[in-house]
């Protein structure tokens, strides 16, 4: 649109900018929807639940023991089983520290080795302590911690 | 600055002289009748685009195409309006097509020199009805089973070469995991890259040609 010529606007001007306009609200009408419909499964949180790990009976003082449970999950159209592995630690049989068997690295599986009493990680080396602070090799952080309760005499953790 | 850098672009790419020969082109006095052709292109933009979006999440197989589409349309924001856009979108696209056919075959626009024109637009129509027929299966719900059914059953009947015909639309004897997936394969790449390139060729030829003026006693 010319508003240098003051109202003036020719045929071929009015034409464009009407069909200019058109195609920008068919263009709009298509692409936020499409937007959203792209974007929206990555906005999704996962909702906190508790998971019932077993009896706290089986956690022996300053062993962290591993604990394995399947979780029901819905991802998109498939209902998937999901493995769940949290190691506990307690040392006094009234704590619990639940610790996530994922090193903080690049996501791999970590392992506790008893013999040499720490977290060993597969994928780059990565060592952690019992109670999952950094011994050595590239991980950022400590093991990442949940939640945790204990009701009659069953550990549950909070994944959130 | 930014005209300069056009102008540039313009004495590599020479899209103005493209631009020009597209839409600046000289047309008789016509009538709507005479824009169902980009009615046409347009729909067909539009499966395009929406179909590309529901290949994001569709699955061709017997196991998840349904609950795939469910998710399609009762999970996804804007879901249900971008499956129901290519849903409409097919009926609307055939409709069109056989609207512009008309025209072209009442105004007599399909006579010399545009003979070329037309018969490319006659396979167009071909892949439209294609692409309805091979859509129509992908929800892979009961209706769509048993329409695919009845559709190949059709091709059978044919002499000579039926039998031969619905084993291959089929994959085999029976409708199933295999059929799903060529009618899937065939729906986004098969036909899109035929569709494509006929196009191609059908507005090259309208555009180089021109269109038709609306017949009159006079000239006769």
């Amino acid at each position: 649109m010319d508003k240098s010529q003051e109202g003036k606007m020719g045929r071929r001007d009015f034409m464009k900018a009407v069909i200019a306009a058109i195609s920008g609200v068919i263009g709009a009408a298509i692409g936020l929807p499409a937007i959203a419909y792209v974007v929206g499964p990555a906005l999704q949180k996962e909702t906190d639940e508790w998971i019932r790990l077993g009896s706290v009976n089986k956690v022996e003082v300053n062993i962290p023991t591993l604990f394995k449970t399947v979780i029901e999950k819905q991802t998109g159209w498939i209902n998937a089983e999901e493995e769940f592995s949290v190691y506990v630690l307690t040392t006094n049989s009234r704590d619990f520290v639940a610790m996530s068997n994922i090193c903080t690295h690049l996501g791999c599986r970590v392992r506790w080795i008893p013999d040499q009493e720490g977290f060993f990680c597969p994928c780059h080396n990565g060592v952690f302590a019992k109670d999952g602070s950094v011994v050595s090799g590239p991980p950022p952080r400590p093991l990442d911690r949940f939640e945790s309760k204990v009701e009659d005499g069953v550990l549950f953790v909070k994944r959130g | 600055m930014i005209l300069n850098l056009v102008n540039w672009l313009d004495d590599r790419f020479g899209w103005r002289a493209i631009w020009e020969a597209i839409f600046l082109r000289k047309i008789p006095h016509v009538n709507w009748f005479y824009t169902l052709g980009s009615a046409t292109l347009f729909l067909a933009i539009l499966q395009g685009v929406t179909g590309i979006l529901l290949t994001l999440y569709y699955v061709p197989t017997p196991d998840h195409a349904y609950d795939s589409v469910v998710y399609i349309s009762t999970q996804l924001p804007a879901g249900w309006f971008i499956r129901g856009l290519h849903h409409w979108g097919a009926s609307a696209m055939v409709v069109v097509t056989v609207a512009h056919l008309l025209r072209v075959f009442f105004s007599g626009a399909y006579k010399y020199p545009r003979e070329a024109t037309w018969i490319t637009g006659v396979f167009l129509f071909l892949i439209v009805i294609g692409f309805g027929f091979t859509g129509y299966l992908l929800p892979w719900d009961q209706k769509a089973y048993w329409a695919t059914t009845v559709g190949t059953q059709i091709a059978g009947v044919a002499p000579v070469v039926g039998d031969w015909m619905l084993r291959i639309a089929r994959g085999g004897d029976e409708l199933s995991a295999v059929t799903l997936a060529r009618f899937f394969g065939t729906h986004i790449w098969v036909l899109p890259a035929s569709l494509a390139t006929l196009v191609f060729v059908h507005l090259y030829l309208v555009i180089r040609i021109g269109i038709t003026a609306v017949p009159s006693r006079e000239e006769e």
